[in-house]
């Protein structure tokens, strides 16, 4: 019976509707990439590795937060932290894989990594000690601070080493596979500060009155897209890299 | 992505946010910030107008400066007699020239389609602006009896009809860009991302620091450096600092003229609020940049400029 409580999602709660959801496309996804990595080249096997673990992680963690909103109707802000700084840096390792045979070097992951953790360390002060009832100077402090570690990011993939590194690379399918990354990365990724300012005393929050609800709907959308769509293009780049090998 | 676009974002990025602590900004207090950047940089990128028309027609100078002062004298004495149609005309020709410079780099040469969506993007972002912000016109409004000789652009459902349909032809033009191959996939969705981001700086930043955001680093960088890569591939310039120096004489003229009006306001010579003065003299110098400037264009796309530049 009490399983039966804890599973049962309200008709109109879009937050909960998406938790499950999420999980459910999240670990099919992994099961995808995991079964698919024996079908691609071996210097592809270790990037759907990764595609694979980023979205096994991120079901692990779906399964529990989707019990914790379920059962307390809160945001499950510790798990979604510990969930993204596992699958973040694991994403930069994605950037650092596919140009790795363009030359990237091992600083360049590090960099990355470290803009990666400033991003969510600053972002989970931000949100985790948000006083109760909300305190815009401090959301708006941490966020800052979070946004110039996404900025650094950003820069990086559209202008910086990731981007010249893929521009010097002599394979057309690692050109296009960065650039739509680094769309993920301007798209994507941006639909994360949206869930933050939902928070109480974030700025949609006091401007526009949007609730806190909204946080975990903004993360799951945009973890569905960003974890999954990234691993696909991954996965798209390994493929057809892996056939033109084959065919040549 | 360009590097301007990675900035506009940053900027809006770390922007909005700390303006929501603020809350409500003064014009005057929007003013003060925003006045360096638009005279350091956007008054500049209008300053070599006549260096940009010489390359051109190196013998018509004094023709030109002739024509230039005409048009200035014109746009003063349409202000004085006719604000109402002087103000239409100013939006109309800004409208154009934000959509030229925004455009001008996907194409070989220039069509009448293209000219076309050049405008309809600049009335939908204007319009957006105006719209985005009309609480704030209309304390100016109430506050300016000058301004509030406007008030038949500003009303609310002209507004609104016009951003509408202005907004739909625009990503209507986007559309037919994209299907003519004058756009690829991914410019196409750059430029709707910019176009959304454009709006979304407009809807919540002030009106000023709205206007500046986009004015300074998403118009006159660009512009800037067009000018300076056409300068320095036709030797007219050889290094940034060379360039410097070319846009230094009228920048500081300009400085001083409007230093001169100012001063007048000041010692009640001349008897029209700073604004007021304001709006007629950015409007006076747009009017012959946005001549010029399609003349630029023109001359790039005949060079081939913007061919040569992917090529290299």
């Amino acid at each position: 019976m009490n399983l039966l409580d804890v599973l049962i999602i309200p008709k109109d709660d879009a937050v909960a509707f998406t938790f499950f959801t999420g999980y459910m496309a999240m670990l099919a996804a992994a099961i995808f990439f995991f079964f698919e990595r024996s079908r691609v080249d071996d210097k592809w096997k270790t990037s759907l590795l990764v595609s694979g673990l980023i979205t096994f992680i991120a079901a692990v963690h779906y399964y529990y937060m989707r019990d914790y909103y379920v059962a307390t109707g809160e945001n499950p802000t510790s798990l979604r932290y510990i969930d993204w700084t596992l699958t973040v840096p694991l994403m930069c390792v994605e950037f650092y894989l596919l140009t790795k045979a363009a030359g990237a070097k091992l600083s360049l992951l590090w960099k990355l990594i470290i803009a990666s953790v400033w991003m969510l360390v600053a972002g989970y002060i931000g949100e985790a000690f948000n006083p109760e009832g909300g305190d815009s100077t401090h959301s708006v402090l941490w966020g800052f601070i979070s946004t110039l570690g996404y900025l650094y990011i950003l820069y990086t993939a559209w202008f910086g080493e990731v981007a010249q590194l893929a521009a010097a690379s002599d394979n057309e399918v690692v050109k296009r596979g960065v650039r739509i990354l680094a769309w993920f990365v301007l798209v994507g990724w941006a639909i994360y500060p949206i869930g933050y300012m939902c928070m109480p005393g974030g700025w949609l929050n006091t401007a526009f009155g949007w609730g806190s609800e909204n946080v975990d709907l903004f993360y799951n959308i945009a973890d569905a897209i960003n974890k999954i769509g990234f691993g696909l293009v991954v996965y798209n780049i390994a493929i057809t890299s892996s056939k033109k090998v084959q065919t040549a | 992505m360009t590097k301007e676009i990675f900035i506009f974002i940053a900027s809006v990025l770390l922007l909005m946010p700390i303006l929501s602590v603020f809350g409500e900004i003064s014009f005057s207090t929007q003013f003060l910030f925003c006045a360096p950047f638009i005279f350091m940089i956007g008054i500049p990128h209008g300053a070599i107008d006549n260096v940009l028309h010489g390359r051109d027609a190196p013998h018509q100078k004094q023709y030109f400066i002739l024509v230039y002062l005409l048009i200035i004298g014109f746009n003063v004495i349409l202000w004085m007699s006719f604000p109402l149609l002087a103000y239409v005309l100013f939006l109309g020709i800004s409208a154009y020239h934000f959509g030229q410079s925004q455009f001008s780099h996907y194409f070989k040469r220039q069509k009448l389609i293209h000219q076309f969506s050049y405008l309809l993007w600049g009335v939908s972002i204007l319009s957006a602006l105006i719209l985005f912000n009309l609480s704030e016109i209309h304390s100016w409004m109430n506050d300016y009896p000058e301004f509030a000789l406007f008030s038949p652009i500003h009303q609310l459902n002209s507004l609104v009809l016009t951003f509408g349909i202005s907004s739909i032809l625009t990503f209507g033009s986007l559309f037919w860009l994209l299907h003519n191959r004058a756009f690829t996939v991914s410019s196409f969705f750059m430029e709707c991302l910019i176009f959304l981001l454009i709006l979304a700086a407009f809807y919540l930043t002030p009106l000023i620091i709205g206007f500046t955001l986009y004015f300074i680093i998403l118009h006159s960088f660009k512009v800037l450096g067009e000018e300076f890569r056409f300068l320095r591939a036709e030797k007219e310039v050889s290094s940034v600092l060379s360039f410097l120096k070319l846009l230094a004489p009228f920048s500081l003229l300009s400085f001083l003229g409007l230093g001169l009006v100012f001063a007048l306001i000041y010692f009640n010579l001349l008897i029209i609020p700073y604004g007021y003065a304001l709006l007629i003299i950015i409007s006076s110098i747009t009017l012959p940049h946005v001549f010029v400037m399609d003349h630029f264009y023109k001359l790039l796309f005949r060079n081939n400029f913007y061919q040569q530049k992917e090529k290299g």
